[in-house]
């Protein structure tokens, strides 16, 4: 091991430095009184809210609520998108005709549906997980359409001149090669789906962790809802990093 | 000048009969195959050469069922084409091994599709793997293998489908000239040590002298049979075989003929480039 070698890395000791700065001036400004009272509450008053937040079955409740509405959302939304792509990806006339609704409804801002869908599936879980169905379908299905045009045509010719059925082309060769457009696409619609999810809570809901922030914010109690971005945050980063190490450990065995 | 296509006799194990290729392109239509006909006898090697343009992808596409035909006929033991038949393992010229999959994985892709239990598909695969060289690679990917070795696994992978007739398409096209020599030799000897009946388009002309019983050339543009030579050079042959005299006077007699084929198409080529700057100017 070379001597120099120091015990952090420099892009880590960076990262330390700015993180505690800025806890060192939110902490400043919380007691400096310049804020109206709780816009910046202390360090201590949020590890406080959050151990409390933590510490009971209410949150988890909502949690759960949640967590289950973007599942579903991802897992419909995925499923549907993929089918579309793939079809669009195979079919060119289709493509012709459909695709370029795909590429102008996506960047489309999907909140705007949610009136329509709480018409459609009351207030209750029904309508979040539609919202967040319609904003992961777009990103997934666009991947997939995209990566089906990827694949190596001779691998199909392969496929074929084996005598492969439609399933098995499907499973064992248009699945596969195509992993990396569809993880990133999964990737990309799990963002979605929790936003749309997550933005539907909080415009109108009765339960679920969007309800519980809003909620928080309307009695203004800033530290619990500083505590409830805060885990909502790190979940965020761990399904997101969930979703990436599928895709990571397999492109070592690619290239 | 043509010579007449010789009648397919009985024996022949691939029957390719008055086939012909039409194709419409802007252009109108384009004749890439005009009224071939020859045959394949069990256990032989028969290389169609020809220059590039001669419809010899599109025959090899026909022949394996991957590309319809306007009009004719291709057989193989006596039941006509349409689809990719049993009979026929097919190797690409292209990079064709799945990447997502081990060398093992690879060679029983075709012993999978056909619902063999697993134990049984990986020996098959493994005495494959063996037969082209590979044993040691068995748990790597193609992205770990060089150009040779992973055609090697397409090779392998088709094998072990246990074609009747091997067809191939400038397998070897991608390969630099010493892997392209060394490899042609494990070809051979696979050929001769499973009496392999087989098939190989190829533009390379050393490379057809070198493995085939019995050559058929190719015309430029439209594809008819210009002609078929017997290779009569002793077997088992090795790549040293290359330094012969015979050999020699193969490779000029089939240069003469493909010379003029090939003269005529780069003819073509240089008129039709000037015609489109022509119309750019």
């Amino acid at each position: 091991m070379p001597a120099s070698a120091p015990v952090l890395s420099p892009v880590t000791l960076l990262r330390l430095v700015i993180i505690l700065t800025v806890l060192a001036v939110w902490e400043f400004l919380s007691h400096s009184g310049w804020l109206y009272r709780d816009v910046v509450p202390s360090l201590l008053a949020i590890g406080r809210a959050l151990f409390d937040l933590l510490a009971h079955g209410e949150y988890y409740f909502n949690l759960a609520v949640t967590a289950g509405e973007v599942g579903t959302a991802l897992l419909l939304g995925g499923t549907l998108g993929l089918i579309v792509g793939i079809v669009l990806g195979a079919n060119r006339f289709l493509s012709r005709a459909f695709e370029s609704y795909l590429y102008y409804l996506g960047p489309t801002p999907k909140i705007i549906f949610f009136p329509v869908m709480i018409m459609w599936f009351g207030v209750g879980p029904g309508s979040k997980i539609a919202l967040g169905t319609l904003s992961c379908f777009f990103p997934v299905a666009l991947s997939a359409a995209a990566g089906m045009r990827q694949i190596d045509k001779v691998l199909i010719r392969v496929g074929k001149s084996f005598r492969a059925s439609t399933a098995q082309m499907v499973f064992k060769i248009y699945l596969p090669a195509m992993r990396h457009p569809i993880i990133n696409g999964v990737r990309l619609g799990l963002g979605v789906a929790l936003i749309g999810t997550l933005l539907a809570e909080t415009k109108l809901s009765n339960k679920g962790i969007g309800f519980l922030i809003i909620q928080a914010y309307s009695i203004f109690d800033m530290p619990r809802m500083y505590a409830m971005l805060i885990v909502l945050f790190i979940l965020s980063i761990g399904a997101n990093s969930v979703v990436g190490r599928l895709g990571g450990l397999d492109s070592i065995k690619r290239s | 000048m043509t010579a007449p296509s010789p009648k397919p006799a009985n024996a022949d194990i691939l029957v390719v009969d008055d086939v012909v290729v039409r194709f419409d392109t802007p252009d109108g239509p384009v004749t890439a195959v005009d009224h071939v006909s020859f045959g394949v006898r069990p256990g032989e090697f028969l290389s169609v050469i020809g220059p590039s343009g001669c419809g010899k992808s599109t025959l090899f596409n026909v022949i394996g069922g991957l590309l319809g035909h306007t009009s004719g006929v291709v057989s193989v033991c006596g039941e006509t084409i349409n689809s990719p038949h049993q009979s026929i393992g097919m190797v690409f010229q292209e990079e064709s091994t799945f990447p997502w999959r081990s060398v093992t994985d690879n060679v029983a892709f075709p012993l999978e599709l056909i619902g063999m239990p697993k134990a049984q598909r990986i020996e098959r695969a493994r005495h494959f793997i063996a037969l082209v060289g590979l044993d040691g690679f068995e748990n790597r990917y193609p992205n770990e293998l060089s150009g040779g070795m992973r055609q090697r696994v397409s090779l392998a992978r088709t094998l072990a489908s246990e074609p009747k007739i091997l067809l191939m398409d400038e397998p070897f096209a991608a390969l630099d000239e010493q892997t392209r020599l060394l490899l042609g030799d494990k070809v051979l000897q696979i050929q001769q040590q499973l009496k392999q009946t087989t098939l190989l388009i190829t533009h390379n002309i050393t490379e057809a002298v070198q493995m085939s019983d019995r050559i058929l050339v190719m015309t430029y543009r439209p594809g008819k049979v210009k002609r078929i030579v017997d290779i009569d050079l002793p077997r088992p042959r090795t790549s040293e075989i290359v330094g012969s005299e015979a050999f020699g006077r193969y490779v000029a007699q089939i240069w003469a003929d493909l010379r003029e084929e090939a003269s005529r198409g780069m003819r073509d080529e240089e008129e039709h480039a000037l015609h489109q700057t022509g119309a750019a100017s």
